[in-house]
């Protein structure tokens, strides 16, 4: 049987990157992957780095708001992050930090602008507020509707098919073990750790790990209750599209405070169009939903989805759509990630919902040092706590 | 143009497959439409010509005069909607029948139909060699199609190079149109193709028209002065900025100003996927949809015929729509199963016949001379996204399924949504008969202007 300090379920960008820092720190990883690498949400994802507060935390009231407000610390981070991430891996993630426009059309909108700006500057986040004709001096394919936008220089995009891939060769450079087309399919405690059954085509091996690490975005519910655990994480399933290669016409990210949009020009010259409209989930043969399967593209979503890019930049609506894809993701309860270990099974950490793909490689690099019990307290408005009264009953008394 | 948003069926394509299906109908399904991107009826084949200019002698030759009868009665069933001119983007069950948008070049229509039939023909394999992506380099459908509606040639000198016969076709069709071949080369040998040929005696009698008409074309070319090579197969396009040779393997080397490949066809699958019907895959990638004598499909309500199960010619194309035009009289309860049955029996029988006929076909086409050659590693694969066939090889030396492949190199991203790179891919992954899956197949079927579907 093999024996390993950490084990990674999931081979997305959070357990590639934290399979990365924790073999770069000398812990022995092993990740283990049920498809392949960025087969999920990684590799699927807008790609967009959006550091101001998201416009799912201001549609829900107040609270949610002030709490998103709290997220501010781990995206300063994030931008650090990600601003040396093309030194350390390598120059082909096409990370392109030109700046991000969120847009109003509406008064309402623009209260809503501002209000967000506020708690930004409140939380040390340097965007600021602008009218319109400073918004389409800045990106120039802006529609002469747009009255006001908030504006933050550091956010951009980069390309989602190549981070996790480069995390997952720098893991292995580090002495990360990857074993793809492996799914975790048990858990039983044993007395210094977890011994984890996973299935390999037919064959079933075992693997023993002083510490586990949930990464398997939508299906980490699913991997919870391996534990016997609860873990409030949902999936859902979005929609993405993409045009034809264009030439320049969009420099920033651009998003809307009131509407669902975000639309970024990849590095190839295809302009990307989602925001997170819905698609419909397929179900499995018990009737439950299957993050597995590819997600039913919802019409409605589709023309909703254009309908804003075409209305916040008029120039969009000459090109030609290549493709729309769906892709599951996951949330939380509260929509605030999951990331930190499990009270009730000590030593099962998870890293789940929120956006991780601009957060990803922060989660990772602080998830590694509390991991190895380093002292690091960043995590802790996402820690697992919250939800304990979910486990009271639950969990894997110890052997 | 009429145009419900209701129907009781939507057939997709308008080609002798779909043809047949609203003809055996007979117009006793009431709300019925045809959907083709092409604006006028007949399919690949006839290619009718647009009409604002009429071609004198369109499709002369006895092959097409059946064809055309089938096309003339069609043009006359007087309960079908012809839809022409416009592209089927997506099928999706809805409730207890499918929802079809459609494309006019303007405005994404979503019409609602409670059976579908797919008829949506095929298209030319690509087949990559160095210098393929020159402009002037073609598929022979492609200069066919060119020619079928304009009577013009895309080139003045165009080399042919492949290994279906249907070049000879194309070759003789070019000569007419005022163009010249200055040679033809098929890629595999004169005896192996004889060899097919006196394995299936039965099949080459039945057929000795058709094969005849083969030979004398090709001697009709020789005596037109156009060389006709056999064992040759292309090894590069020559030239700068656009055609200036086609280079052989015996090392021969000529000059024209177009090439046109013709390795063979595969079927039209994206609807057909997208749809989730169950497929087989071919020998070379591309996938023909599952059915039963009856041209149902895996999904209920749904039919498949002519080229979309499998490439295999314009009689069997249209026996085949005969067949699911009765199976939907017969599920709709307009005919009894005695008189399906019936009737049922000369579109069988002549099925069955064109199904040999295309083996023996395929077993002479068959292109894995060509294929089996490893081209350059520098040699264009995936041409919309630029991937060389060295970068998917590097994938497919460390990942598992295509989709991954397409994630890491960008192979079949492109606005082909890879028809034209998926098989090659699937061939180079060397498990064209076990791989379960290809790419995903995603929306649109075709590339959709972003406010048409705003409009
Ligand atoms: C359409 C879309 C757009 C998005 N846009 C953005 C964006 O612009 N910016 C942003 O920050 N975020 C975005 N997100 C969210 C972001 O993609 C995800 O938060 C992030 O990719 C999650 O990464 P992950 O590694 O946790 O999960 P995943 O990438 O989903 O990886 C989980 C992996 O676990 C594997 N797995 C599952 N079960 C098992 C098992 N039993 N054993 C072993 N392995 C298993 C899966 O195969 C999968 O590969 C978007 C998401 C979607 C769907
Ligand atoms: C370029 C080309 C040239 C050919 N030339 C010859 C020849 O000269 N001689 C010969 O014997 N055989 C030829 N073939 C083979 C011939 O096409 C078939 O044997 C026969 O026409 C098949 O009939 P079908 O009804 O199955 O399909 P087709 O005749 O191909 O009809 C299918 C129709 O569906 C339409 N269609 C497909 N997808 C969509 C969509 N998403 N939306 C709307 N419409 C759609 C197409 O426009 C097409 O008109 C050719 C094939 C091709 C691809």
């Amino acid at each position: 049987m093999r024996s390993v300090d950490v084990l990674v379920i999931g081979g997305g960008l959070v357990g590639c990157a934290t399979a990365c820092r924790l073999a770069g720190a000398g812990a022995s990883v092993e990740l283990i992957e049920a498809s392949y690498l960025n087969a999920g949400a990684s590799g699927a994802n807008a790609g967009s780095l959006h550091f101001q507060i998201e416009r799912r935390f201001l549609e829900n009231g107040d609270a949610l708001a002030d709490q998103a407000a709290q997220i501010l610390s781990l995206n300063r981070l994030a931008i650090d992050e990600w601003r040396g991430l093309e030194a350390e891996l390598g120059d082909s993630l096409h990370v392109h930090m030109r700046g991000g426009l969120m847009v109003a059309q509406t008064p309402q909108e623009l209260a809503l602008l501002e209000a967000k700006v506020a708690r930004e500057t409140a939380g040390g986040l340097p965007s600021r507020l602008i009218d319109g004709e400073e918004a389409r001096a800045i990106a120039p394919v802006l529609s002469p509707s747009i009255v006001a936008a908030s504006y933050l220089e550091s956010e951009g995009h980069a390309d989602p098919k190549a981070l996790t891939l480069a995390f997952a060769a720098e893991a292995e450079r580090q002495g990360a073990r990857l074993s793809l087309g492996a799914r975790a399919v048990a858990a039983r405690r044993v007395h210094d750790g977890y011994e984890i059954t996973v299935e390999t085509g037919r064959t079933r091996s075992s693997i023993r790990a002083s510490k586990v690490l949930i990464a398997a975005g939508a299906w980490s519910g699913r991997m919870g209750e391996l534990f016997n655990l609860h873990l409030p994480i949902f999936p859902v399933a979005l929609l993405m599209n993409v045009t034809e290669r264009a030439p320049p016409l969009i420099d920033q990210l651009i998003q809307h405070v009131g509407r669902r949009l975000s639309m970024k020009q990849a590095y190839a010259g295809n302009i990307l169009i989602g925001g997170g409209w819905p698609s419909r989930m397929r179900l499995d043969a018990s009737g439950r939903f299957d993050p597995g399967q590819q997600a039913d593209l919802i019409e409605t979503s589709l023309r909703g989805n254009l309908a804003v890019a075409v209305d916040v930049a008029p120039q969009v609506a000459q090109l030609n759509l290549i493709r729309s894809w769906t892709a599951v993701t996951a949330v939380t309860a509260d929509q605030l990630p999951l990331v930190g270990e499990v009270p009730q099974a000590p030593g099962v950490y998870v890293a789940a919902g929120g956006s991780a793909f601009t957060l990803g490689p922060t989660f990772a690099r602080l998830l590694a040092r509390q991991i190895l019990d380093e002292p690091e307290d960043r995590l802790r408005l996402f820690s697992p706590a919250r939800f304990s009264h979910l486990n009271s009953f639950m969990g894997m008394a110890g052997a | 143009m009429n145009v419900r948003e209701d129907y009781d069926l939507i057939v997709v394509g308008g080609g002798p497959a779909g043809q047949a299906a609203c003809l055996a109908l007979q117009d006793r399904l009431a709300r019925v439409a045809v959907i083709d991107e092409q604006s006028r009826p007949g399919g690949q084949i006839l290619r009718q010509p647009p009409r604002a200019f009429t071609v004198s002698n369109w499709q002369a030759g006895g092959t097409y005069r059946k064809l055309k009868a089938q096309l003339r009665a069609f043009e006359t069933l007087s309960g079908v909607d012809w839809l022409g001119g416009r592209s089927v983007l997506d099928v999706r069950a809805e409730g207890d029948g499918w929802r079809v948008l459609v494309s006019d070049g303007a405005q994404v229509a979503s019409l609602r139909t409670r059976r579908v039939l797919i008829a949506a023909g095929c298209y030319d394999m690509t087949t990559p060699l160095p210098g393929w992506t020159l402009p002037g380099v073609m598929s022979a459908g492609a200069v066919q199609a060119f020619v079928k509606s304009q009577r013009l040639t895309p080139g003045r000198r165009i080399a042919l190079a492949g290994s279906h016969p249907l070049q000879l076709l194309v070759a003789e069709q070019i000569i007419e149109a005022g163009g010249e071949v200055p040679a033809l080369a098929f890629a595999q040998s004169l005896q192996s193709a004889l060899v097919q040929a006196a394995r299936r005696p039965m099949t080459v009698l039945a057929h000795a028209p058709q094969l005849l008409k083969v030979l004398l074309g090709g001697l009709r070319l020789t005596a037109s002065g156009c060389r006709i090579r056999f064992g040759d197969r292309p090894v590069e396009v020559v030239g700068e900025e656009q055609v200036q040779a086609l280079r052989l393997a015996s090392g021969a080397q000529i000059d024209c100003d177009a090439v046109a490949l013709c390795f063979g066809f595969l079927p039209q699958s994206d609807l057909v996927r997208g749809m989730g019907l169950n497929v087989l895959q071919g020998r070379f990638g591309g996938w023909t949809a599952v059915h039963d004598p009856w041209m149902r499909s895996s999904r209920p309500g749904v039919y498949v015929a002519g080229e979309t199960t499998g490439v295999k010619g314009a009689e069997a194309a249209g026996a085949e729509g005969a067949l699911a035009g009765l199976a939907i009289a017969l599920d709709e309860g307009l005919i009894t199963s005695v008189e399906a049955e019936r009737r049922a029996r000369g579109p069988r029988r002549r099925r069955g016949r064109a199904i040999r006929f295309a083996e023996l076909l395929d077993a002479i086409a068959d292109p894995s001379v060509f294929l089996s050659q490893a081209q350059p590693a520098d040699t264009i694969l995936c041409r919309c996204e630029d991937v060389t066939q060295g970068a998917v090889d590097a994938a497919v030396a460390t990942v598992e399924t295509p989709n991954a492949v397409k994630l890491s190199t960008r192979c079949g991203m492109g606005p082909c949504q890879g028809r034209n790179c998926e098989h090659l891919l699937l061939q180079r992954m060397n498990s064209v008969e076990k791989a379960p899956q290809g790419f995903r197949a995603r929306f649109p079927a075709r590339p959709v202007r972003i406010g048409d579907l705003t409009a």
